[in-house]
């Protein structure tokens, strides 16, 4: 299989890119592939926290970019999983520490070891993003069912076209389904009625994430959480798998119930 | 392939595929060069990139490379994308389709995609969109504009010449717009509004915004119509 270079990205901040790119990271490692996870957000480093890494940080990918270590001496390596791999950002550095050519070098280089890298871009679509999407070829793009993630997601997805990256694929995130059905939420077909791009996962709403992150314990390592279950099911289709979308309805009236209010809104 | 296209008022439209990698640029155009020397030569072209985004770095190595080399004098540079139309703005080149001789309009820009957030289509003449206009993006046209999926961005009908032209008209087959434009008029729309998410025609009469059900039904569209809140731009 050719090395797969994927940006996790959204336009919006707060959706869960970062979350989406340790569990992603740690699913296709357990599936056997051997990954790395690059944190893009230079200055607001969060991956290594939310992967639980952060204690291993000896060199940054800026001090590798800047000479002053090899870029196999910034990548940490996940004792949990067998090939996953994490590289960290610098926190004391702003996203001007980075340049769109050093990204496009970096990921040619870990092209030639990894079957998949994943690149967390930071929010926003200014050199942030561009740098982290310079030298990927696919992007997952994340939103939540809002009307401004959605929006911004638009916006993301027009720039990710623009820059030729394709597949562009949709993970949603965050789907409550009782309110979708008061209609309080947009629904996933009013998503991608919008955003007119393939589909690859829809996450549950799921308390699990939070304690997850802040235990820095991907959900797709162990638990059978929904969202984890959700977040594994991505990373089984981007390698193929066909995996039937899980079902986030709750339970429907049966057809005789339905017949039966439909009369009685009539009168 | 890059595509040489004849237009009203002796333009070649050069049209460059959005899916061309960016890579093949220099190849690409060379080869046009070659095989339409003829037609190039002395001709005013119009650069369409359709939804590409054009860096700093592809304007000079176009200009160099394919522009002053070929002969022809480009008219216009045309791109979707705001932030390109902006960069192109900055250094003088025109980014709205060309004025062909006499003061007309350049026909009906037809449109099979949709636009995204950010995007941005300005056209002087009509513009027909089969795909969505998404929230955040834009149409201006200096005449009608007529959106067949659903309009959600913000539309610009009339919007330019000489005085108002408030005879332009905007039809969308889904209408979910807080505001149209139409000349200088503005009219807006509450999410509540009984017109939300259905079939309109919006014009402008006897100085306010109207908004109708479109296809007009005489009498019975006359009393749903209503006219939107309006202000004058």
């Amino acid at each position: 299989m050719a090395p797969r270079v994927i940006v996790v990205t959204s336009g919006k901040g707060g959706v869960g890119k970062t979350t989406a790119t340790a569990n992603i990271a740690a699913a296709l490692a357990i599936l056997g592939n051997k990954v790395v996870a690059i944190d893009g957000d230079v200055g607001l480093r969060n991956l290594d926290v939310v992967m639980g890494l952060e204690n291993r940080i000896v060199y940054t990918l800026v001090d590798a970019l800047e000479g002053h270590c090899r870029l196999n001496q910034a990548l940490i390596k996940d004792k949990r999983v067998e090939n996953l791999f994490m590289i960290p950002t610098a926190q004391s550095k702003t996203k001007d520490a980075v340049t769109y050519d050093q990204m496009v070098h970096v990921c040619s280089e870990l092209r030639k070891e990894f079957d998949f890298v994943l690149i967390d871009s930071p929010a926003g679509i200014e050199a942030g993003f561009r740098n982290a999407a310079a030298g990927v070829d696919e992007a997952l793009v994340i939103t939540t069912p809002e009307v401004s993630a959605v929006r911004d997601a638009d916006r993301i997805i027009g720039l990710l076209e623009s820059m030729e990256k394709s597949p562009i694929f949709l993970i949603v995130n965050r789907i409550r389904p009782h309110m979708v059905k008061k209609g309080d939420m947009l629904d996933v077909a009013d998503v991608l009625d919008i955003l007119q791009i393939a589909l690859i996962g829809m996450v549950p709403d799921d308390e699990n994430v939070v304690k997850s992150a802040n235990e820095g314990r991907p959900l797709t390592l162990s638990d059978d959480s929904q969202a984890g279950v959700a977040f594994r099911n991505i990373a089984a289709r981007m390698t193929g798998g066909d995996i039937p979308f899980m079902n986030l309805d709750i339970p429907r009236k049966g057809l005789l119930a339905r017949i039966k209010d439909a009369f009685a809104g009539g009168r | 392939m890059i595509k040489l296209k004849g237009m009203p008022g002796s333009i070649v439209r050069c049209i460059i595929p959005e899916d061309m990698p960016a890579a093949d640029f220099k190849s690409e155009f060379d080869k046009v060069r070659k095989h339409g020397g003829p037609i190039l030569n002395g001709a005013r072209i119009v650069l369409d990139f359709g939804a590409r985004a054009i860096s700093e770095a592809t304007v000079p190595a176009l200009i160099e490379e394919f522009v002053w080399p070929s002969g022809a004098s480009v008219a216009a540079w045309i791109t979707y994308d705001a932030v390109s139309q902006k960069l192109l703005k900055r250094a003088g080149l025109y980014t709205s389709e060309p004025a062909p001789a006499e003061e007309s309009p350049c026909g009906t820009l037809v449109l099979h995609q949709s636009l995204r957030s950010g995007q941005r289509v300005e056209h002087r003449g009509d513009v027909i969109i089969t795909g969505h206009v998404n929230d955040g993006a834009e149409v201006l046209a200096s005449g009608n504009i007529t959106i067949l999926g659903r309009l959600n961005g913000l539309v610009h009908a009339g919007c330019e010449g000489k005085g108002d032209n408030t005879d332009a008209i905007v039809v969308a087959r889904c209408m979910e717009a807080l505001q149209v434009r139409i000349g200088s008029k503005i009219g807006s729309l509450g999410r509540d509004a009984e017109w939300w998410g259905r079939r309109v025609i919006v014009s402008v009469r006897d100085g306010g915004v109207l908004i109708e059900y479109w296809p007009l039904v005489k009498g019975e569209n006359s009393a749903a119509a209503g006219a939107a809140k309006e202000e004058t731009a």
